[in-house]
Parts: C-alpha cells; structure tokens; sequence
C-alpha cells in the first residue's frame, strides 16, 4: 500500500521523517518495501499489508495505526473536508429526489448497499486530486472515476459509478447471474457469468460483476449527464470465489475478499457525494439511500489479564492496555478478571481472545518482551532413525569419495519413463514447465542431470549420491539412497595407480551403504531397462531386493546429455525396505581365535557363465564348518584356457575354535571340495 | 717478497678459500675448490709456492714452512667437508616426497545438509524430538487443520503443486512404538510448508512438546536468483503448559547466536493463519554491523524466519484445549541460513550441485 506522507500527516500529527516512520511502523506489523520522495519533502512510503488486514489498505487505516504507534490522536474529518483542511459541503437549494429504487436479492452475498445519484458533467479532476492518485499508483481518469479512487485510498471502500442514462430506468437489483449471462466488463473481456456469481443489475441485465468490475454497457463517459454511485458490503468469499473464477482480481475485489467494513459504506457515500461537489464535477440529486438487510454486528471478545501474561510472558499495566485498544478503535467496558472489547466491524482479523492480545502486544512492542526459557519438564526424547541413517550415510558415502547432492522433487516425464511401471508416474496436476512434470520414481535421473552438468565444466571424474524421497502410484512415497559414478575408479596419479570406474567400484559402494546401515546384501544378475544389458544386478538383503546397480545404458546417458564413451555407473537402494537397523546398535564382541588358521589355494577351469556365488556355495555345502572364508583371486581367459570356459583361482581358508587344524584334516576338506566342484560345476582341476 | 707480504697473501687466499667451502654442498663443488687451490698446474696455493724464487734466501725455508702448512689446512678441510657431504647424501632407493601423494578421494556433505544438521544438532542439545515426516500431504494436514479453510485468502500466500493422482504419503515416526496418526486420507499435494507435521505430530502424542521437523517443501515458484520450487524448511514447535512469546523470544536468540555467531535478533508483528500473535524474526546485518548495506537493502535487519503462538484453532483442530497450553511454532529456510552464512547470492547453486561450489565447503 503507498502512502503518501503528506496525506497521513493530515490524520496523525507526526514530526518524523519518512525513514522514522517507516521504521516504526515495520516495528508495528507493517514491512517497509521502499521509500520514494516526491516533490519537495513528500515521500511515498510503501508498506506491505499483510493479508488480514484489509482495513489498512487504506490512508485512514494506516493513519489509525500511525496514531496509535506514535500514542497520538487521530484527527476526525467530516465529508466535506478538503485536503487544505477547508470545508466544502452542499450549497444551494435542496436537490431534487433521485427516485433510485435498490432492490437486494441475495442479502447473505450482499449484506449492505448504499446508493445515490448524481447529475455530473465529466471533466478532468483537479490536480491535487490527480497527484494523490498518481502518488498510489492509480491513473487518473475523468473527475468522477477520480472520486471513487480517492475515496477508495482515503476509506479503503471500493465505489462504483453507473451511468444513469444507460441502466434500464433507475432501479439497481443486486441478484444472482441468470444460466448464461454474460457481461462485457470494464477491461473490455466479455466474461460468461455462472449462477452462483452476484451482479449489480438493472431492471433487464447485469451492469457489473459485483465488487470486481463494472460492466461496458454502464460505463461512464464524456457523455454522462447523471450517476448512479454504488458503495456497498459483498460477502468476502463470494467475491473470493468470483475473482478466482473469472481469473479477475481488481482493487476492489482484493479488499472485498479480505473484508471491507460495513460501517464504512454509508460514510464513503457521504464523502464521495461532498467531493463531486467540492471539486466542482456535479450534485447529488435526492439524498443516499442505505439498504442494509442483514446487519453486521460489532463482535464482542473477553479480554483476561491472565491469559496477556500468559501468552507474552510479562503482565501490561491495564491502561497501556486499555489506551492502545482505544486507540485502534477497539471499545473497552470492565469485567471480571480483565474486560469486554467491542471490535470495530473493520476488524475482521480480531475475532478471538488471541487476536485482541496480539494487538496489545504489537503496540506494547515485541521488543519490550521480556526473553525466557521454557522449562523442560520432560525426558529426552527418543532419535528418529531415519534422521541417524542419513548421518551415518553421509559419513560413509563421504568416506567413498562421494559428494552429497540435492535435486528436485520433480522431473521430466521423459527422464522419468524408463524407471517406472507403466502408468506407475505421480503426474502434477499444475506442473510449471515440462521439465517439473512428474514426481521422481527414482533419485538417478536428477543425479544424471548433476553429471552432465559438471562434465560440461571440465569435471571428468563425478561422484554424487542424494537421499531422498521418491514416489510411484503402486509404493507411494518412500525413502532412497541414490549413487552415481563416472570418470576414475581410482584416481590418476604418477605412479601408474590410477584407472576408469568400473561394475565393481559401484558394486562395493551398493554394499557399503547397506554395511553402513547394518545390513549384509548379495547381488545377482538382473535386467533394468535403464542399466546396460549384462551389466545389472539386483541387491538382496535376506532375499527381499532392496535396489539396484549397475551401468548406465546408453540411450539414457544420451538422453542426459552424458557423452557415450565414458561409462557412467549407478546405483540405488530402497532404504524403507532394508531392515531396521536396530541390531546395528546391539553389538556382542565374539572371542578372538586363539589357533592358528591354514589357507588353501586351488585353481579350476568352469564354464565362463557360471556364476561365483554358485561355485562358492559348492565350496560351503562341500567343507566342514571349519571353512572360515572363500574368496576368489583370480579370474583368467584367454592363452591356454579353451572358449567359453575361465580359470578361477579361489583361496579356502580354514580355522578351529577348539584346536590346530591337522594337515590330514585340511587335505581331507580339500579332497572333499574338488569332488563336489567336479561332480556339480563340471569343474577341472588346473 | 718478505715474509709479512707472504702471511698477507695467505691470508687472502684463506678467506676466499673458506668462503667457497662454506658454498660447496656437492663432491663435484669440492673437486672444484680443490684444483682451484691445490692444482699443480694453476692451483692459487701452487702458483704461490712458485714465487719462491722472489723470496731473499734467509727467509725461504720459514716461506716453505708457511706455505706447506696452509696447504695442508686447505686438503684436511675439503677431507671434513667430503665427509659431511657424504653424509647428507640420499641413501639407495631414496623416494622423493616432494612428488604428489596418491590421492584418498573424500566427498563431502551438501551445504544445505550441513546446516540442516547444525540446526538439528542446536535444537537437540536443547532437547528437542527431530521427526521427519512425508512430503506429500493432504489437504487436511498442510491447510486445513492450520487454520486454513477451503477458500481462505492466506492460501494464494503458498502457490501450491497438486498431485494429478492421490498416493500414499510417505510414513514417520514407526519407531515410536505406536501407529502414528494413520495415513488415511491419500495424499493430494507437495506440501508447502514442514508445518503439515505439527498436525500429525499433535494428533499422536499430548503435550509436552519440543520438536523440529527438517524437510523438502515445494512451492509453485519460478527459478530465479532467490526463489526455487523446492526448498528446505525447519519447522520447530513447542507446546505445553504456560510458554509464552517471550519463551519464543529465548528460545530463537539461543539459536540464533549459535547459528550465526555474535548478532542481534528482533521480532517483527507479521501475519500467518496459524499462528497468533505472529511474528517474522530478524537478525543484524553481519555485512554491515547493522549500519545498513545492499544486503540488508540498508535496514540493518535480515530476516531469517517465521514464527508465532500457536494458533487456538490449531488445538482445536488436533484436541488440545487451548485454556490449558499454548506454544509456539516457527518455519526456517535452509537455503536462507546458508547463503547468508556462506554468503552465496544465487540459490540456484545449491541445486546445481556443481563439484566447484561443493568442494568448497571443509570436510
Ligand atoms: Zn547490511
């Protein structure tokens, strides 16, 4: 709301500057946007009404706010108070009846109008007139638009002007729209109105949209001889429902759907019909006529000492109390324990307890509050694992080279396509561009994104990995770890250490993040339409899937934007379906092993598609529980090893917890374990 | 040349000598200094004892003596030196460690989740719960309950994001042992502020409370220098009996002074729906002191969150009798704490994720 300084101080007797006034006031609920001079030491303030409060969208209403901030007194002016302070006011015989007949149909959407008519003769509007409105941002038009905008800023009331001649006689019927109806309104729009819309109507049609817009057929213009002046009280969320239907927001309807005051109606009448006359632009012809069928009456609140005290934590001298509520308007009478408030019907953001003790405490100033410590009167509260996982995934990912990234929520359905079932996408009903379509099923397409977007700036070696949520119509929302790798497995470096990343550095990372949250996986082959044919594989934990990892496939680092010839590697882990990690925190220490271990080393040509797991089981199922470890460690094609088939060297590891392992014993094992591979992996002893 | 011509030139010789030992730090410098002095075809110390024949005969043994002497200094001190040359050099298989090391790679945490987990570190030594909860929301818990009705103006202040399709939001607080409040009603929209969780929150457990609930909100805002559509959020709420503004005041200094260091914080009168009284926190500009600057678009003040009473028609809404608690309820940006206290100006580097901008920050 701009607010020209020189107007307040025409209401509220302030020596301070502009910047003073401004500071204050942001003190008081009002924001300071900015600050303009204009002309020779007048200023513009611009202050940012916050949405419940209507009534200072308005000169007058800051005014009162400025009284009370300040602790002075708010000057009263009469209607035909000029801005020179002047009075102006009707001269001359008595008008002739304006015969207007106001008809309301609909008093639950119309609670109050005011009417009255006036014989004009349009011209421009004085200067002065023209400056103020200029100075608040509105365009001056003729004199008597001129009026309703003035009384507008001065009153915060919307008015309207009809043009007499062109209503079907002079009767206004506030009803609802008809099936159908339709109204060319003031921007020139020709807007098909629905049954639940009310319009100001003539005897035949509607003239305007009521509290929005007036309608073409109506309009003033040079030609208008007499008015009919409108200033009236709409049912807030009718006029709310209105404007958002017709997609229409206007001056008026924003202070109508916040609440304009019914008491003001008649008293904007009486001030625009003063000014017509003041400035010279014409008469009111007959007197004003109030239609007020269904009564708004002041609300009346308790106001207890104890329950300021209470909420602001410092008791209020009852008089502070009582000069600040004064002041804003607010009637005070004594009762039991504190007293009644009658709030003014402009208040429509004060209709409980809480609210009159709000304005006590903005005019008392949050700065004189005292500052406390609430008592803590509980035991500490139990931590929410899933705010520990993140941590402890932070930390572990972090140790692995990997940087934390946050992308959207959202993405683009074409990224998002291939990660999902069909017809399994979240779609946004209102997205705001294509690029923010569907929320993600998966972390990795935001993270693909975050890629390519650090190779584009000469970043060859990424490494990300996000936590977040992630959301399909079959799951929901649910919890993900999601990783990304591309560039160096190992980084470059003098000594010849270096090398590309490849299925393995992605696969261990798969593991540390279920190791970090205490689970143990395995991973067996899989298809993913998004990951490289043969190599993919899912992630078990005790035989539930829980993610996925693998190489990106081409068409997918293509649609990123990921240059082929590097190989990007992914990997993704649904955290809502690990186990909890509960049994992470109850570790039992096992003894050390007090004999010696003997390690045994074998070398075996198998088919090149058998997989390890199955020949590690083989091993398992073949020794005796004194087999404490199998690992392989080498795998080799190639010169002297026919096609199709490989030679994998695996190392046996055996240990007692009771004794020394005998050499016989051992030889025993192995004998055993060559048979079984023999016998159920076909497999050749080298 | 007689005999104190001679100690004077041996003189000479002798500080030039020692001021070239004391340069010499390698076999090949002292090979040097050693045919310089000691050649036999122009060493100094040769080409002196050749002069003899200039000496008067009575004086020449006493020259010989002289000169033999300061020749033998001359090859006992290179001798000394050798050693300590030797002694320095690097043994077989040396390595160079002035070669670069190899590197461990190590990432590091977003910027956005450090200071999400200093805030959540604050308010858990202050004793506060730490929830998350699900970021798709009915209308229920993200509007309604907070004193938001269908229709009610103070929505057009969150532009909000609909689902097309309702799903099911995401779960919270399984491991506090009961059903919290179910997820009956499917969810409809991205929530547009944490506070959706002050609802299921009071809806499962009776006051005392102390929680803060950091998470992702979403807002139909365009991308630019200051505005995202998704952001990270604090929400903090208090509630029980007999806490009051002033509580809210403590409390937010506390944080603040934790978070930010040294500053001053002031409470403005503000306006949210579920909140009464409201109140917009600020604290002094650190770029200026408070003097006012550009950043502060020269008040002197940031402001760095929401806050209020809770509203009484909030208690109404979960059960809670609003004669008997009260509390308060704030909402803290993210992005807001951390570009003022890394001083970034783009909130769009955050989403970006640029290993330049990540690295940045210390491990
Ligand atoms: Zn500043």
């Amino acid at each position: 709301m701009r607010i020209l300084l020189s107007w307040l101080r025409e209401l509220v007797d302030i020596p301070d500057s502009a910047e003073d006034v401004a500071r204050t006031m942001s003190t008081r609920g009002f924001a300071v946007e900015g600050i303009e001079t204009v002309g020779t030491g007048d200023a513009v303030i611009d202050f940012e009404v916050t949405a419940n409060r209507p009534d200072c969208l308005s000169v007058g209403g800051m005014a009162r706010e400025v009284a009370t901030a300040y602790g002075v007194k708010l000057r009263t002016r009469g209607p035909g108070a000029s801005p020179s302070g002047s009075r102006g006011g009707p001269k001359g015989p008595a008008p002739r009846s304006s015969a207007l007949q106001i008809t309301i149909e609909n008093p639950d959407l119309c609670p109050r109008y005011v009417g009255a008519v006036a014989d004009v003769e349009l011209r421009p509007s004085p200067t002065w007139m023209q400056t103020r409105l200029e100075a608040a941002g509105i365009r001056p038009i003729s004199n008597i638009v001129d009026v309703t905008n003035y009384v507008l800023l001065e009153l915060g009331q919307p008015m309207h002007a009809f043009d007499h001649a062109r209503l079907a006689g002079p009767e206004i019927r506030v009803r609802t729209a008809r099936p159908g109806e339709t109204l060319r309104t003031l921007d020139g729009q020709l807007r098909t109105l629905s049954p639940e819309m009310l319009v100001i109507a003539d005897a035949e049609r509607a003239t305007a949209v009521a509290g929005v817009m007036g309608g073409g057929n109506s309009e003033v213009s040079a030609a208008t001889k007499t008015i009919v002046l409108e200033s009236a009280y709409f049912n807030p969320l009718s006029v709310r429902r209105t404007s958002k239907k017709l997609g229409l927001k206007t001056e008026a309807s924003v202070r109508f759907e916040r609440g304009a005051d019914p008491a003001t109606a008649v008293n904007a009448m009486r001030r625009a019909l003063a000014l017509i006359e003041m400035i010279g632009a014409g008469r009111a012809r007959g007197g004003v006529i109030d239609r007020y069928p269904a009564r708004i009456k002041p609300g009346v609140l308790r106001l207890r000492r104890e329950k300021i005290a209470g909420l602001l934590g410092t008791a209020i001298p009852d008089r502070d109390v009582r000069r600040m509520l004064e002041r804003l308007g607010f009637t005070l009478a004594p009762a039991p324990g504190g007293w009644r408030v009658a709030v003014p019907t402009r208040r429509v953001d004060v209709r409980r307890e809480v609210d009159v003790i709000e304005e006590v405490a903005r005019h008392y100033g949050f700065d004189r509050l005292p500052t406390t410590f609430p008592a803590l009167t509980t035991a500490p509260p139990p931590v929410d694992p899933r705010i520990q996982r993140a941590r402890d995934l932070r930390s572990a990912l972090t140790a692995a080279g990997f940087f934390e990234a946050v992308t959207f929520g959202f993405i683009a359905e074409r990224a998002a396509a291939p990660f999902a079932g069909e017809g399994d996408l979240v779609p946004i009903a209102n997205p705001l561009s294509e690029l923010f379509a569907v929320l993600r099923p998966s972390l990795l397409p935001g993270l693909m994104d975050a890629v390519a977007h650090n190779r584009r700036r000469e970043q060859r070696d990424v490494r990300l990995f996000e936590l977040g949520a992630r959301f399909m119509r079959s799951t929901g929302e649910r919890q993900a770890v999601g990783c990304v790798w591309t560039g160096a497995g190992a980084p470059e470096h003098w000594s010849g250490s270096g090398r590309p990343v490849d299925f393995f550095d992605i696969q261990a990372v798969a593991e540390r993040v279920c190791q970090a949250l205490g689970v143990e996986v395995h991973t067996t082959p899989a298809d993913e339409r998004w990951l490289m044919p043969g190599r993919a594989a899912a992630v078990f934990a005790n035989g539930t899937r829980v993610g996925v990892v693998g190489q990106l496939a081409e068409s997918i680092a293509d649609d990123h934007g990921l240059p082929g010839n590097d190989p990007v590697y992914a990997a993704e882990i649904d955290l809502d379906a690990l186990p909890p990690a509960a049994a992470r925190r109850a570790v039992r220490v096992e003894p050390l092993p007090r004999f010696p271990s003997v390690v045994r080393d074998i070398s075996i040509l198998v088919d090149e598609a058998l997989p390890a797991t199955d020949v590690r089981a083989t091993i398992r199922d073949a020794a005796p529980p004194t087999l404490v470890r199998v690992s392989e460690f080498d795998r080799y094609q190639g010169k002297g090893i026919p096609p199709d088939k490989v030679s994998l060297s695996l190392r046996l590891t055996f240990r007692s917890s009771d004794r020394t392992l005998t050499d016989a014993e051992v030889q025993d094992a192995m004998t055993r374990v060559i048979a079984a591979l023999k016998e159920k992996n076909g497999a050749v002893q080298r | 040349m007689p005999d104190t011509e001679v100690r004077t030139a041996i003189d000479a010789l002798r500080a030039d000598f020692r001021a070239r030992l004391a340069a010499a730090t390698t076999d090949r410098d002292l090979d040097a200094l050693d045919a310089a002095f000691l050649s036999r075809k122009n060493g100094s110390v040769t080409a002196l004892l050749k002069q003899v024949g200039t000496v008067p005969p009575d004086e020449r043994r006493e020259f010989g003596r002289l000169v033999n002497a300061f020749k033998t200094e001359i090859e006992s001190a290179i001798e000394e030196k050798r050693g300590a040359v030797a002694a320095t050099r690097r043994p077989a298989g040396a390595i160079d460690p002035t070669l670069g090391s190899r590197p461990i790679p190590i990432g590091r945490i977003h910027p956005l989740m450090r200071v999400r987990q200093e805030v959540e570190d604050i308010f858990a030594r202050m004793g506060y719960e730490i929830l998350e909860g699900p970021e798709v929301e009915d209308d229920y818990h993200n509007f309604e309950a907070l004193n938001m009705p269908p229709d009610h103006p103070a929505r057009d202040m969150q532009d909000t994001l609909y689902l097309g399709v309702p799903i099911a939001g995401g779960t919270w607080g399984a491991h506090r042992g009961r059903v919290p409040e179910a997820q009956v009603r499917a969810a409809t929209l991205l929530r547009t502020h944490t506070s959706a969780m002050q609802i299921r929150y009071m809806k499962t457990f009776p006051p005392p409370i102390r929680l803060i609930v950091p998470g992702r909100v979403y807002r139909r805002d365009q991308l630019d220098l200051s505005h995202t559509p998704m952001f990270q959020q604090f929400e903090g709420l208090v509630v029980g009996r007999g806490i009051t503004l002033a509580d809210l005041k403590g409390t937010f200094e506390a944080m603040l002074r934790d978070l930010f260091g040294d500053v001053r914080v002031r409470l403005r009168p503000s306006f949210f729906p579920y909140t009464e009284p409201s109140a917009e926190v600020d604290i002094s500009c650190q770029s200026c002191g408070g003097s006012g600057c550009g950043t502060c678009k020269h008040t002197g003040w940031l402001e760095i969150l929401g806050s209020g009473m809770v509203h009484p028609a909030v208690f109404e809404a979960v059960g809670y009798d609003p004669d008997e608690v009260t509390g308060f309820a704030f909402g803290m940006g993210m992005e807001r704490v951390a570009m003022l206290k890394y001083g970034v100006d783009d909130i769009r580097l955050f989403y970006e994720n640029d290993l330049r901008f990540l690295e940045q920050f210390p491990l």
